[in-house]
């Protein structure tokens, strides 16, 4: 296959000295589908941003076709027949598909094309849907289309424009198993009309079942590229992290205890007042993970929250030691040894312009025993903080550091370190992982094991499907506000099986969800 | 808590625009004035070259630091609160009331009585808005400045009618308070009066206060991140309040020190916008007290630096207020700039995988 494109040497340094891209090559061929992978700031979005125009390169050459090119912004890239699909989607909800995908670029009639042409905007959006086989209603409006659906307008959307080397984002981030596959096999359709495809993810397995070469970046350099069929999983996450990665969690079978955590009929509403939760039952033991699956969006956040104590409920009851957790307070329930890791980070979890010590003292700051009068102990502050940042590997300056500078990893191991600090007899942990790096992601997985062994219960709410299997003992699958599904996590149990309970398309007996 | 290289460029941002701000000023005289080097060398060095000036320089900072004080902690905890120059008032009020219709004792316990009265009517005034802001959500930029109006409003009433002292010649004012209660002068014969010491002794509680107790910290962490506080079990309604009648305080205290140190008694309309000026104050100072006492400093100098200008050549003192003008539009820039900016980086940050 010929070569379409080829970035030699490229090199980015910021203003603040940051060096993401020491030196990348990427070479790829025309109708191919090319993994970029690697861990969190090895500098595959940097590299991307330069490609697509977004960031000029501070050393280095592209060859697009051929001939060297130099894009000053996104316009040029897409002019010269690139297209980028962004992880979090770039569309207008209150448009419809239609709309969306012509947006800015609209087809216009009449007196100095002062008008839009609908008819051929129909046209032309009718006839790339059949084309690529990117089945979605384009006279719907995007907020009331699934999210499936959605990443297919975005694709549209760069197709609209004429791209034929197109850049996916970390895609599949936001799928279900189900909506993974169809995405593939649109992948596919487009690679056999002609189009290049440049698939931008950590998960492994899907670089193995979809790419034909990949190229692993570690720490800003390209490490190596490799002919998928000649390599294996194993090898690729070697390269990335620069040593060995155990790919399962190792853990001894559990061993339940007492129920220390038991929901009853809980219903709760989401911001915008509708029934989030519908009479949701389950208990954790102690001593064992109880992960909950499902499609984002599916109530996993408004019963986390309810739990503790960020949102009233509407109905039903959260027992917690024989304590009645919905009539105590947020604080109260943190005093309760109660550890929740909040699904976002950068809001709830931390606060970024506080430093690392100010984050991790939440707990603290009202103890005695940081405190020096009516005033905070700051030598108490710095030695308690420098423990945590030790135990819990947290790489920064100091713990002065701004929060907001400290990588997705180590951000999310402070918010942990915070948690676990007080030795939960709960744990509550949403999304542990996202957006952390592998070496990250099996410390937090060892971590939070290690609690269950030391008989904490655990509450793990994950979108990564994959995480929830591998941490989960028993597993509940949410969907639309209700549990469809109690699993016990054997090892017969499959991502397929799940994924149906995900998309509402099995349901278990009531009886037996509870 | 910033690391050595931030502060520095912090600091350089805004050194930044008060050279540009006085550079405007310089080219506004340079354009109008027949004897420019003489109206700019009475505007800068005149300042300093009587201890008179110097003590007047004081004197005008006095109120500035205290009001800039008191917008700093509600800034910090993220309330935009415009209500400082009604709590002076009621402040003020308060205060003098108590320093002349109390019974009569010692000054040794009446002065603290009424520096406590003066705290209290700012706090309470400013709880006002507050509760307003934590419980029902109201705007509190909308309440605070409809509650000025109400401050100054209902003051000049009582002045002007009830409490009106008899011997004021025509003017709108209470009774003069009593001598013993007045702040003296630091030293004898200096226009400066024992205000200043009060203003350095709040700006070291204030910054006590906010970076050294578990109130400044869980103050600190609402504004910079509700959802955070939230989250860590902080209640951050009860914080706002906390933080809204801290300043109300600081503020009622700028209005009494004034009125004890520089007028003698509650007079109808004497602040002229100290509690705006504040505000200026407080962003120039990025809401650091030790920033708020050298910014308040600044600003009392260029003031004393427009009189002195006046008087020593042809230049209207209007030309301070061009400089401050353009302070007022820089630094607001600068913050809205460093606004941008955060949000830019924190939405980059997500999109960095």
């Amino acid at each position: 296959m010929p070569i379409l494109l080829e970035m030699k040497n490229i090199h980015k340094v910021y203003p603040n000295g940051t060096a993401a891209n020491r030196g990348v090559d990427l070479t790829v061929h025309e109708g191919e589908i090319h993994a970029l992978v690697g861990e969190n700031g090895a500098g595959k979005s940097t590299l991307m941003k330069i490609l697509f125009g977004l960031e000029a390169p501070t050393d280095g050459t592209i060859e697009y076709k051929g001939q060297t090119v130099t894009f000053d912004g996104p316009r040029d890239a897409i002019k010269q027949g690139m297209g980028m699909v962004h992880q979090h989607f770039m569309l207008a909800p209150s448009l419809t598909v239609s709309e969306n995908i012509v947006l800015g670029d609209e087809p216009k009639k009449g007196v100095f094309s002062l008008f839009r042409d609908r008819a051929k905007e129909f046209q032309e959006v009718e006839h790339l849907i059949s084309t690529y086989g990117l089945k979605v209603n384009m006279q719907a409006k995007v907020e009331s289309i699934p999210v499936g659906q959605k990443q297919r307008v975005e694709i549209l959307k760069v197709l609209y424009r004429g791209a034929k080397l197109i850049i996916l984002d970390e895609p599949t981030a936001v799928l279900t198993p189900q909506e993974t596959d169809e995405l593939f096999d649109s992948i596919k359709a487009l690679v056999s009309q002609g189009h290049t495809i440049i698939f931008i993810t950590h998960k492994l397995r899907e670089v193995m079942q979809i790419s034909n070469r990949i190229t692993v970046l570690r720490a800003g350099k390209s490490i190596a590229t490799l002919l998928t069929q000649e390599t294996n999983q194993e090898e690729i996450s070697r390269l990335m992290v620069g040593r060995d990665v155990l790919f399962r969690v190792d853990k001894i079978p559990a061993e339940p205890k007492d129920v220390v955590l038991s929901v009853r009929d809980l219903g709760a509403l989401d911001d915008k007042g509708a029934l989030a939760l519908k009479g949701v039952s389950f208990s954790i033991r102690g001593g064992e993970v109880l992960g909950i699956a499902g499609v984002e969006g599916n109530g996993q956040t408004e019963l986390v929250e309810v739990i503790t104590g960020l949102r009233k409920a509407t109905s039903g009851e959260v027992r917690y030691q024989n304590k009645d957790l919905l009539a105590a307070s947020v604080a109260e329930i943190r005093r309760m040894k109660v550890g929740h890791v909040p699904e976002d980070r950068q809001t709830a979890g931390a606060s970024l312009t506080s430093s690392i010590a100010e984050n991790l003292i939440l707990d603290h700051y009202r103890n005695p025993d940081f405190k020096w009068g009516p005033f905070i102990n700051k030598k108490k502050v710095k030695q308690f903080a420098k423990i945590m940042m030790e135990t819990f590997d947290v790489r920064a300056q100091n713990e002065e550091t701004m929060a907001g500078a400290l990588s997705g990893g180590n951000l999310q191991k402070v918010v942990v370190a915070r948690e676990l600090s007080k030795n939960p007899l709960l744990l509550i942990a949403s999304q542990p992982t996202r957006g952390v790096d592998i070496g990250a992601i099996e410390f937090i997985h060892r971590e939070i094991i290690k609690r269950r062994d030391g008989g904490a219960a655990v509450m793990v709410v994950s979108a990564e499907l994959s995480e929830v299997m591998a941490l989960s003992d028993r597993i509940i699958v949410l969907y639309d506000g209700e549990i469809v599904a109690l699993l016990d996590n054997t090892p017969d149990l499959t991502e397929q099986e799940i994924g149906y309970y995900m998309l509402g398309i099995k349901k278990q007996e009531q009886e037996a969800t509870r | 808590m910033k690391s050595s290289k931030a502060l520095f460029l912090e600091v350089g941002g805004i050194l930044a625009a008060v050279v540009t701000a006085l550079i405007c000023g310089f080219v506004v005289i340079l354009l109008t004035s027949s004897e420019p080097f003489t109206a700019i060398s009475a505007l800068l060095l005149d300042p300093l070259s009587s201890t008179f000036n110097i003590g007047t320089i004081l004197n005008k900072a006095v109120p500035l630091i205290l009001t800039g004080l008191a917008l700093s902690v509600v800034f910090q905890s993220g309330v935009f609160s415009m209500g400082a120059e009604g709590q002076l008032y009621i402040g003020a009020f308060v205060g003098a009331l108590a320093a002349i219709y109390l019974p009569a004792m010692s000054p040794w316990i009446h002065f603290p009585l009424v520096i406590v009265c003066a705290l209290l009517g700012g706090a309470l005034f400013g709880m006002i808005p507050g509760v307003l802001k934590a419980y029902l959500n109201a705007n509190e930029i909308v309440t605070t400045l409809m509650l000025n109006f109400v401050a100054i409003l209902t003051t000049s009433y009582f002045v002007n009618n009830q409490l009106k002292a008899a011997s004021g010649g025509g003017y709108a004012k209470m009774e003069n308070i009593s001598k013993d209660l007045l702040l003296p002068k630091i030293f004898p014969g200096m226009a400066a009066h024992a205000g200043i010491i009060i203003a350095v002794v709040a700006v070291i509680v204030v910054y006590l206060l906010m970076y050294k107790t578990s109130i400044g910290y869980e103050l600190r962490l609402v504004g910079k991140n509700g959802h955070f506080a939230r989250y860590g079990g902080i209640a951050t309604r009860k914080v706002i309040v906390v933080s809204v009648m801290i300043s109300g305080a600081l503020a009622g205290l700028a209005g009494i020190v004034e009125v004890l140190g520089i007028h003698g008694t509650f007079k109808e309309n004497f602040s002229a916008s100290l509690g705006f000026d504040g505000i200026i104050i407080a962003l120039l100072a990025r809401n650091h007290p030790v920033g708020v006492l050298i910014a308040a400093l600044f600003y009392a100098y260029i003031q004393v630096g427009a009189q002195t200008m006046q008087f020593g050549s042809d230049m209207p003192r209007e030309v301070a207020v061009i400089i401050q003008v353009m302070l007022v539009l820089l630094v607001s820039a600068q913050a809205i700039f460093t606004y941008i900016k955060q949000r830019y980086a924190r939405s980059g940050q997500k999109a960095v995988k």
